[in-house]
């Protein structure tokens, strides 16, 4: 049955001076028990379908078509109507929970609000039910947690907390925006799970929103794609995914890096900004198959089989494992381009062998070995010694424990990847190495000189030797300053003449792909992909010894987060500095890392060269991030492991931090202090490293 | 307790704070120009007259005794003795105080009132003719002088319309008010005086309306602006979305998180509002401390002066850890 059904819906936002087409003609539907996805980038308009749905279209909007709900319209709904449909007909699960979760109310007395309203409940009973729904949704103690306040809660409970708040209104439909962005591998899984229960088990229709199709595949029944406000495809998740019809579908899909190591295809350009309903394809720009028809007319939604349909006028068939010939072809090209420009920008440290530079387009993918570069230098440029990190409490006693002696080194020339969950110490390792954070116990030594040792000039010297590119690519511009100033900012603190500088920042621009144009614009005025494309600059211009990239991709969208992440591999594959690439993604770190190195908890677990952490991982906990991470392609080829219980109820007092989540773990690990040993190629702290392997077939049989 | 631990800290902190203003108003009163002995003692007395005069207030001792004498006086509840007057400071100020702070205290409790509701009423109807209309009245309420404003109101209500008494003083003296606090209201109360309630209550009208006018403005502006952005707020679009009703959402997810803002702002307006009383005391006769410590400045009244700036630097103090708790309460995310 169609609980949901949205037909032609229009949305034109006028803002003052310009109007956006935010939607264009989308139809799509959702029946009981069904899990929907929709899909696409920002700018594509997924949050617009949600709040058209709940009817909270923002001032100045002005919608056309219809989004029936059980047969009623809810764009024509009066005030009382629209009232008691919310919550009761359709709940959203919002994007951001801690924002979302009014910041003075007890989140159960939130969930207590809801549950009062729509179902026929007395307070004592709500207050049951809502212990209940806590539990169900895989929070702990949930009596107590009920008391608790928003602030209070880690993400990941917080966006717990959200789902139980929307689902204690008993809606027909639940939609949930980007319900697991910023979430750890393990604790995607779980939440998605808990979408396609309330669907099974409860008989809801689920709209679920993401930019990353892969993440929410395993969980979906069929799939709409959104582009520019117009729904390009539609159709069973399992044919979508493994063969998409739409252009934009495979750009999407192959964007991603996967475990597997397969190759990423990087599509160029942006999503368009429609002023008005687009009278041709609005992907014909970026596509290469792009014929007159589709500049001249627009593609409407053509049916290929059953529920299958896409808006295309050369709808692709076949596999997206084969090789995507117009993608490659255009990334081919463009790299031939760039191949001209120089490599380096100004001087190579003097009495340095060059080694031998790759051409940075040698190949259109970021897939496998091309990137990575012998390392012919060995001179170290970074070394952390049993770094530990404690940040005391406010008022002396106790602490938190950020880093436990970690230890490690980047060569020049080389790239570690550091990965982990949230709250493993990633961001700390990363002041660490920048010096904006002083060890408690241990040292760093940047350049062959202790951080800590020394002063004033000398220190600032040292510190413009490792630099930084931030997550956030906007948030860490300064909105007054111009994108020249911006980059040009380290060389003025080293004190490098006008003239010189502003040469150097060109080539630093020219190297990102930038136009000299943007030298005079100011952080808003940029896209996400160009912000980062500056940050990167940034961190360049002074030819540091060092790049840390902290998450660099993560909050960008997928298309680009393939043209940066292209960007980086060539950065990182100049043999003349070292990189180190931090991020809770697996497959990102699997593209174009050396070594890479496994957090958690502030202890490292494993280390090792990419291939064989990633090929052959001998730490349970390697294996559970690997296992539980989404892939499109094959995946991890390993056997599984599943950690039982959450990163925040983890007491990492005594012994091996993961004991009280590992399904191997003896008495012994809870008492042992674990030390990286060798095992194989990587080095790896679990005294049952060896046994592993055995392990898991026997709980296999 | 641990709100109790932190009031007890910063209540030591007060010690150092209220130090600092001691050795500040006591430096600085002496740097002012004009003697004080010249202003009791009149143009024409001698010099012996004045030195007589100086060795009875000890005025003539080294300033470093003066400074340890006044010390030594505050330790023990003697703040000195007013050279104008010729009485005990502490006495003067106590018949002083309790007048002014029941005039502030009950306006700024108005004030506030009128502030949350019209500034929430005003917010959730942002940009229509009812939220124009509350912004500008506060508005022009704010920018009249107190003094203008307590004048016209004495024209208006009572010589006009009748319904307020002459403002001449704070409490009808027929009613025979036994003095306690100084403040009428409570001492009314207290006693269990009716007529004497009623009356201090019906004086007290005109005096508290200027103020509450005057002061009303930054509170609702202050009050809208939040409300505004909690309305605004994902939380209170989520809360919405999930079709709580409104009265629900205006009492659990709108007031408390729109009010949390507002301590801060409130204890300002409540020194601005002490400040302002010394107008509106001698439009209205009113016989308080906003007045007493004027005079004691412009005769030179140093125990008097020094007195007040230590009650006035006191008040300050108290009212921010009042406001600071305040807001922890309101604010669960604000740590104490």
């Amino acid at each position: 049955m169609t609980l949901l059904a949205i037909e032609d819906l229009s949305v034109v936002i006028h803002g003052r001076g310009r109007q956006v087409a935010a939607l264009s003609g989308v139809t799509l539907s959702v029946g009981s028990g069904e899990v929907v996805g929709l899909v696409g980038e920002s700018g594509g308009g997924k949050s617009m379908v949600a709040r058209s749905i709940v009817g909270l279209l923002p001032g100045g909007s002005q919608a056309s078509g219809h989004v029936f709900f059980d047969g009623s319209d809810v764009l024509a709904m009066g005030r009382a109507e629209l009232e008691s449909f919310r919550g009761r007909g359709a709940a959203i699960c919002f994007q951001n929970p801690r924002g979302a979760l009014s910041p003075t109310r007890t989140v159960g007395r939130q969930l207590v609000d809801r549950l009062l309203t729509h179902q026929k409940l007395s307070p004592d009973q709500a207050r049951e039910v809502a212990a209940e729904l806590f539990e169900s949704v895989g929070i702990r103690s949930p009596k107590r947690r009920l008391a608790a306040y928003p602030h209070e809660l880690s993400g990941g409970m917080a966006q717990r907390v959200m789902i139980s708040l929307a689902t204690g209104c008993a809606p027909g439909l639940l939609i949930a925006d980007e319900p697991t962005t910023g979430l750890d591998v393990t604790l995607t899984r779980e939440i998605l799970a808990r979408f396609r229960q309330a669907a099974d088990a409860e008989g809801r229709g689920v709209l679920l929103i993401s930019h990353d199709l892969a993440s929410i595949a395993e969980v979906c029944d069929r799939v709409v794609v959104l582009y520019a406000g117009t729904v390009v495809e539609t159709g069973p998740v399992a044919r979508v995914l493994t063969e998409p019809a739409h252009p934009y579908t495979r750009a999407l899909l192959r964007s991603v890096p996967d475990l597997d190591g397969r190759p990423v295809a990087v599509t160029p350009g942006s999503m368009p900004l429609l002023r008005e309903a687009p009278g041709s394809c609005p992907f014909a720009q970026r596509c290469t198959d792009s014929s007159e028809r589709c500049t001249a007319e627009r593609p409407m939604a053509r049916l290929i089989t059953g529920e299958w349909s896409t808006a295309c006028f050369h709808p692709k068939t076949g596999s997206l494992a084969e090789r995507v010939h117009g993608l490659d072809d255009i990334a081919h090209a463009r790299h031939l381009e760039q191949a001209e420009y120089p490599l380096r920008i100004g001087e190579a440290p003097s009495g340095e062998p060059s080694g031998e530079i790759e051409a940075p387009g040698k190949a259109a993918t970021t897939g496998g070995a091309p990137y990575r570069t012998e390392v012919v230098d060995a001179r170290e440029v970074l070394r952390v010694e049993d770094a530990h990190v404690v940040y005391g409490s406010r008022f002396g006693g106790g602490g938190h424990h950020a880093l436990r002696g970690v230890g490690l080194s980047v060569a020049a020339g080389e790239t570690l990847g550091v990965v982990g969950e949230s709250g493993c110490g990633k961001s700390t390792l990363a002041r660490l190495m920048l010096g904006l954070q002083a060890p408690t116990r241990g040292r760093v030594e940047v350049a062959g000189r202790d951080l800590a040792k020394v002063r004033g000039a000398e220190l600032r010297r040292l510190r413009t030797r490792v630099q930084l590119v931030f997550q956030d690519p906007i948030g860490s511009l300064s909105p007054r300053r111009t994108v020249a100033d911006a980059i040009g900012e380290p060389l003025r603190a080293a004190g490098v003449p006008a003239a010189e500088r502003e040469a150097r920042v060109r080539a630093a621009l020219e190297r990102m792909e930038l136009d000299a144009s943007i030298l005079e614009r100011r952080p808003h005025e940029l896209s996400g992909g160009q912000a980062q494309r500056v940050g990167i600059a940034r961190a360049l211009v002074g030819e540091p010894d060092l790049i840390v990239f902290d998450e660099p991709t993560s909050a960008l969208d997928v298309t680009v987060q393939a043209q940066i992440l292209k960007v980086i591999a060539e950065v990182t594959s100049d043999p003349s500095r070292g990189a180190v690439f931090i991020s809770h993604d697996l497959a990102t770190v699997r593209g174009f890392c050396d070594r890479v190195v496994v957090l958690y908890l502030g202890r490292i677990v494993e280390e090792g060269p990419v291939e064989s952490v990633f090929g052959d991982p001998r730490h349970p906990y390697t294996r559970a991030l690997l296992s539980s991470a989404p892939s499109l392609g094959r995946g991890f080829a390993g056997a599984g492991v599943t950690l039982t219980r959450d990163l925040e109820e983890t007491d990492a007092a005594r012994g091996c931090a993961l004991a009280p989540r590992c399904p191997f773990s003896v008495p012994a690990c809870a008492e042992r202090e674990q030390e990286l040993r060798d095992h194989g190629g990587s080095r790896v702290a679990c005294h049952r490293a060896a046994d592993i392997p055995g392990l898991i077939e026997l709980i296999e049989r | 307790m641990r709100v109790l631990r932190f009031v007890l800290r910063r209540l030591l902190q007060l010690v150092p704070v209220l130090l600092g203003v001691v050795i500040l108003t006591f430096l600085l009163v002496r740097v002012l120009p004009g003697d004080p002995i010249k202003t009791i003692l009149g143009p024409n007395a001698s010099e012996a007259d004045a030195a007589a005069a100086r060795a009875r207030f000890g005025l003539d001792q080294p300033l470093w005794q003066q400074f340890l004498d006044y010390l030594g006086g505050l330790v023990t509840g003697d703040f000195g003795t007013s050279i104008q007057s010729g009485g005990a400071v502490a006495s003067e100020m106590a018949v002083r105080l309790g007048p002014t702070l029941e005039l502030v205290v009950i306006a700024l409790i108005i004030a506030l009132v009128i502030a949350t509701v019209l500034g929430i009423w005003s917010a959730r109807r942002a940009g229509g003719a009812g939220d124009h209309t509350v912004r500008v009245g506060a508005l022009v309420g704010n920018s009249v002088p107190e003094f203008w404003l307590g004048l016209v109101l004495i024209l208006v209500v009572y010589s006009v319309l009748g319904w307020a008494p002459a403002p001449s003083g704070r409490v009808d003296p027929d009613t025979n008010l036994s003095l306690i606090t100084g403040a009428d209201l409570l001492d009314a109360a207290l006693t269990a005086n009716g007529p004497a309630f009623l009356s201090a209550l019906h004086h007290l009208m005109l005096p508290v309306a200027t103020l509450v006018i005057v002061i009303v403005a930054p509170l609702l502006r202050s009050v809208r602006a939040s409300a505004l952005e909690v309305l605004r707020s994902e939380a209170y679009t989520a809360a919405a979305t999930h079709g709580l009703r409104d009265r629900l959402l205006l009492r659990g997810y709108l007031l408390r998180a729109t009010l949390a803002r507002l301590p801060a702002l409130a204890a300002l307006v409540f020194g601005f509002a002490i400040g302002s009383t010394v107008l509106i005391e001698y439009v209205f006769s009113w016989q308080g401390f906003g007045q007493w410590a004027l005079r004691g400045l412009l005769f030179r009244d140093y125990p008097v002066v020094q007195a007040s700036v230590l009650v006035i630097a006191l008040l300050y103090v108290l009212v921010f850890l009042i406001a600071d708790v305040v807001q922890a309460i309101l604010d669960p995310r604000v740590r104490i």
